[in-house]
């Protein structure tokens, strides 16, 4: 590959990170739960993180300390539903059926990220795989999977039959 | 051992065993997580715990929907979880959550309190499993089942009533 393809390829990926970083930042904003936890987007050059500040609130025992492990299952569903939501072209809602979330190693009361990986994507459902860490991303403190529900206009009919 | 000894000693251990649980109501409500989300212990027998979640707004999973967050119905499971580890050991100890399993069977409807029971199904000496189902307090429909091990006594740390108070609010 010459130079110039590596360059124009660098670009284009640069452009596509930020367009995502904005849609993130976006759909975070809609989440109130993920405010009032003060989840942030961090944009790199070629991924995209959610990011999570520590502060008192989030201490789940205060004797280590450590974070709570409900803050670590948020960060982690939020983060799936993020990605899902800014994967699909129609830009649906997705809702969460389950999440299974293996604890590596001890939260401690500092920064946490979170980095979401799409496992498959469909039509009507999605697997996010999220992987948390504090200091190093090799040493990850958590990791979850997180199955979505994109909901069709079949199921919105349904439901406003119901109601 | 004579009979009066034996009932004397079981009393004791009773009282002792059920000073623990207390310290552990307390330490759950004073768990800086579980403060902020106001989740209040209504109830903690051997081996079972209930636990109160009252939805505010700033818990709900969008802007302009009253559901609930998920994420919450999963703290309420994990804080639950813990107390029901303790509740079964009826010793205070520190414990880590190895792993949780969550699914949603319902939405949360954000105008109703949620009712979190957890019971501890088996204990081995180093791992505890953990059953909690959420239900709507008000019509007791099940919203959502959680299945969880923790693991006990970890870092061999003791909870202490001075440590309690040193960090009370």
């Amino acid at each position: 590959m010459s130079k110039t393809d590596d360059l124009a390829q660098q670009r284009s990926r640069a452009a596509e990170s930020r367009e995502k970083c904005a849609d993130w930042k976006a759909l975070l904003e809609r989440i109130p739960y993920a405010q009032h936890l003060g989840l942030q987007v961090q944009c790199g050059d070629a991924v995209v993180l959610v990011y999570l500040p520590c502060n008192e609130t989030l201490i789940g025992n205060f004797m280590l300390p450590a974070l709570h492990g409900g803050v670590v299952g948020a960060l982690i569903e939020l983060t799936a539903r993020v990605a899902a939501q800014s994967r699909d072209t129609e830009k649906r809602c997705p809702r969460i059926i389950d999440s299974h979330i293996n604890y590596l190693r001890s939260a401690k009361a500092r920064s946490t990220f979170a980095r979401a990986e799409i496992v498959r994507q469909g039509r009507r459902s999605s697997l996010v795989s999220v992987t948390c860490w504090q200091g190093e991303e090799s040493k990850p403190i958590a990791s979850g999977q997180v199955q979505l529900l994109l909901p069709t206009i079949a199921a919105e009919q349904e439901e406003l039959h119901d109601s | 051992m004579s009979g009066w000894t034996e009932d004397l000693m079981n009393e004791l251990e009773e009282s002792r065993c059920s000073d623990a649980v207390t310290k552990a109501c307390q330490f759950t409500e004073q768990v800086p997580h579980v403060r902020d989300l106001g989740i209040q212990v209504i109830s903690v027998d051997r081996g079972q715990v209930r636990l109160r979640i009252t939805p505010q707004s700033w818990m709900f999973a969008q802007e302009d929907t009253k559901e609930i967050c998920t994420s919450i119905l999963y703290s309420l499971a994990d804080s639950a979880g813990g107390l029901a580890v303790i509740a079964r050991v009826r010793e205070l100890m520190p414990i880590a959550t190895l792993d949780l399993r969550m699914d949603y069977l319902r939405p949360a409807n954000g105008g109703l309190s949620l009712l979190a029971v957890a019971t501890c199904r088996h204990l081995t000496d180093q791992i505890a499993f953990i059953d909690c189902d959420i239900f709507c307090e008000a019509d007791s429909e099940l919203l959502a089942t959680a299945k969880a091990t923790f693991m006990r006594n970890t870092h061999g740390q003791q909870f202490h009533s001075d440590g309690l108070k040193k960090n009370s609010v």
